[in-house]
């Protein structure tokens, strides 16, 4: 026996044409597999569908009411919440504040895991244990996180301002959770603080995956460390850029729990973020019509910013 | 084996399990109201933690009841004290889980659609006539946790050992308060805490504040309804939100925004400030004890001009009407609702109420009052007791009529603390107040 038939004896024999099934019989083994898949999803598609597709839907028909959340019933009244939202100075300093935690946080956070990620890649020795470290944070619930700054930043008991009395910087001591002029950018560092683990674990698994031929071939041509990152790494991770901008944009957007343990959106309405604008409403003002309304605008404007950002971030992604 | 080779019986099957399993796991979640406490009637108790002196009276009575009671196991279930408890109430109710028994607020809203039960007379018939009060349809829905004595707990607490040093004395009218925290800045102190972390605090320095103003409309319905009558505005409580103005900015301590109401307590015995603002009455008195046993507190309550002390009477059954409900949940078991009947009636016997009292706070005002044992051992005790004789008392009623007062209520706190805060002016105040006000009650 010569090597090739050795080679064509182990191939799986072709059938014959006369033995192949029938197309009635290929459809109807098709059908029972499609049959299959979807007895397979169809709890989890139905308990899906009823947990949220009906509610969000249901929100769209609540928000042309005024339902106060609690009554049997509720009357319809057009577009007024809508009209009442959009005339809102409250509603529209919540989505300015939504803007720049979600947008902040991004950008932030971003730019601080690529630099981490990019470091911990250097790393020779022990990276296991700092890239544990660094994801460690992102551990924590929000809710957890959130409680631990509120105790650190407390005006009159917390540790930072302990601390710069003790080093005798009382000037510089804030009630950094209560100041108007500063609270929106302490949430913001608060968030980017606990937010950067999974960001970093994905840029550094993509630079990872950088071919080292293309980098071995920009440095033989005389490229510099930073040209390197310039023309060929950041490219690469252009894929990772747009992932991560985007789950950071989405988690800014829906920003609720700190803002709920820290501010409960004040002092006033200042640090107020439209998740927690419709919750206020909704519960805490008996105005789920309205609420409703809110939401369903902040739905517009997720998936607006999130398709824009995404797009843009697309066309400038290279295949590897 | 692939899902290719599955026979349609399998499929069926497997279908037919997930199917099965899907409710099954949700059964698993928290029944409602309550559940099997090892063969008693297991019923939860929904209250706010506003102060520990509350925590513990809810864990003593309990405590006490389910160790006598052969049917009924209550559950105390307190929400965190930094939670706006009205709001967590709304997110219960949108889950659909009541407990059987609520420490209830915004009550009228509530009982108009339907979530509470009537109480029956073998509870109500323990209690005195002038605390509760039927409802339009003739049933009574809320009766209270602890004595009726309107907002009187509304205080400010001082140090009393600071006050005998410097030669200070309680305010009697509101000229002296203000002269009083000049001296107490004088001495390079700082006179007041407040706080507004959780929001509702604020309103235990404002309260004081507009209650004159308050007081004036109390013959002619209350200022709320004759606000929302067009007969005032929310321009006439000008002076009060002056008044809150230099306050803060002139006497309170530095971070009021963040500090929490709990944390009043520290700082007052820490010395960080010499008085605070409260509105536990009795409660915070026993807080401060238990901090620093030897503290020696006092309180008194913002004087008006002419020395009145203006305090506003509780409502029985109206929106701010709060205290006990039973909630409709509870009725259609059945068994939890009369396991929710034992405990109250539990709840307003001459035993539970002495353990209040012993615990730290006034218990509800019972028929057998003369039976149940006052605690005078509190510090400063004495000072609340004697409030309730001063001859300058004066109750006054301010109970709004329309049901989307809430909802105003709490737009206007926060937008009082925006105005404490600078980031708007008191013009501003009212004129924002006045729109919402509007726009709320022409939805009411």
């Amino acid at each position: 026996m010569t090597d090739q038939q050795v080679l064509v004896k182990a191939l799986p024999a072709e059938p014959p044409p006369a033995a192949r099934p029938a197309p009635g019989r290929r459809r109807a083994r098709f059908d029972r597999q499609r049959t299959a898949m979807l007895l397979f999803i169809a709890p989890a598609a139905i308990l899906y569908a009823l947990m949220m597709i009906v509610p969000s839907l249901q929100s769209i028909q609540f928000s042309l009411t005024d339902w106060d959340g609690i009554s049997d019933t509720f009357q319809y009244v057009g577009l007024r919440n809508y009209e009442d939202i959009l005339t809102s100075g409250r509603f529209w300093n919540a989505v300015r504040n939504t803007l720049i935690l979600g947008l902040g946080s991004a950008v932030v956070v971003n730019a601080i895991a690529l630099g981490v990620a990019m470091m911990l890649d250097k790393l020779d020795h022990a990276q296991g244990f700092f890239r544990t470290i660094v994801y460690l944070p992102a551990l924590v619930s929000g809710f957890i996180a959130a409680t631990i700054w509120k105790y650190v930043l407390n005006y009159n008991f917390g540790a930072v301002n302990s601390t710069l009395k003790a080093l005798g910087l009382d000037a510089q001591t804030r009630d950094w959770l209560g100041d108007h002029d500063i609270v929106l950018w302490v949430l913001l560092f608060i968030i980017c603080f606990t937010l950067g683990g999974n960001t970093t674990l994905i840029y550094l698994a993509n630079l990872q995956s950088v071919p080292q031929e293309l980098v071995e071939a920009a440095r033989i041509d005389g490229a510099s460390r930073a040209q390197v990152f310039r023309y060929v790494t950041w490219p690469m991770l252009a894929g990772a850029v747009t992932v991560n901008m985007t789950l950071m944009m989405i988690a800014g957007w829906t920003i609720f729990d700190q803002i709920m343990v820290l501010t409960m959106g004040g002092p006033g309405f200042i640090s107020e973020t439209m998740a927690f604008f419709i919750y206020k409403v909704g519960f805490g003002e008996y105005r789920a019509g309205y609420g409703s309304a809110a939401a369903v605008v902040l739905f517009i404007v997720v998936m607006a910013t999130t398709m824009i950002a995404n797009r843009y971030m697309r066309s400038r992604e290279i295949q590897a | 084996m692939s899902s290719a080779n599955l026979s349609r019986r399998a499929v069926v099957k497997a279908g037919a399990a997930a199917a099965v399993a899907a409710p099954a796991l949700a059964a698993c979640g928290p029944s409602a109201g309550g559940g099997d406490g090892g063969g008693k009637t297991l019923i939860r108790f929904l209250y706010a933690t506003g102060d520990a002196t509350w925590n513990e009276v809810v864990a003593a009575v309990t405590e006490a009841f389910n160790a006598q009671s052969e049917n009924v196991v209550v559950e105390p279930e307190p929400l965190p004290a930094a939670a706006d408890y009205a709001t967590a109430l709304k997110t219960i109710d949108a889950t659909g889980n009541w407990p059987a028994l609520v420490d209830m607020r915004d009550t009228l809203t509530y009982m108009e659609a339907g979530k509470i039960a009537p109480i029956p007379e073998s509870v109500t018939a323990l209690l005195s006539d002038e605390v509760y009060s039927p409802a339009e349809d003739g049933s009574v829905y809320i009766v209270p946790s602890t004595a009726l004595n309107g907002e009187i707990g509304f205080n400010i607490v001082y140090d009393k050992d600071y006050f005998e040093a410097n030669g200070l004395a309680v305010p009697t009218t509101y000229a002296e308060f203000i002269a009083l925290m000049d001296a107490i800045k004088a001495n390079g102190d700082v006179p007041l805490a407040m706080a507004a972390a959780e929001v509702w605090p604020s309103d235990q320095i404002w309260k004081p504040l507009a209650a004159p103003t308050f007081a004036q409309y109390s013959e002619s319905g209350g200022f709320w309804n004759t606000v929302e009558a067009g007969e005032a505005t929310i321009a006439d409580l000008r002076e009060p939100m002056e008044r809150l103005k230099t306050i803060t900015d002139e006497y309170a301590l530095e971070g009021w925004q963040s500090t929490q109401d709990a944390q009043t307590s520290t700082l007052l015995v820490n010395g960080q400030a010499i008085m605070a603002t409260s509105s536990a009455g009795l409660g915070r008195l026993n807080d401060i004890a238990k901090v620093d046993p030897d503290y020696n507190a006092g309180l008194f309550i913002i004087p008006a001009d002419d020395g009145t002390l203006n305090v506003l009477k509780n409502s029985v059954n109206g929106e701010t009407a709060s205290g006990i409900a039973i909630s409709k949940q509870a009725q259609d078991d059945g068994a939890q609702y009369d396991a929710a009947v034992e405990f109250l009636e539990y709840y307003y016997s001459v035993e539970a109420c002495d353990l209040m009292e012993a615990t730290g706070v006034v218990s509800p005002n019972i028929k057998a009052a003369a039976e149940v044992t006052r605690n005078s051992s509190i510090p400063g005790a004495a000072d609340y007791f004697g409030l309730l004789e001063n001859p300058k008392l004066a109750w006054y009623e301010n109970e709004p009529n329309n049901p989307n007062h809430s909802t105003f209520q709490t737009f206007f706190r926060q937008s009082r603390i925006e105005m404490m805060d600078d980031q708007i002016t008191v013009d501003e105040l009212i004129e924002k107040s006045q729109d919402e006000f509007e726009k709320n009650m022409a939805e009411g």
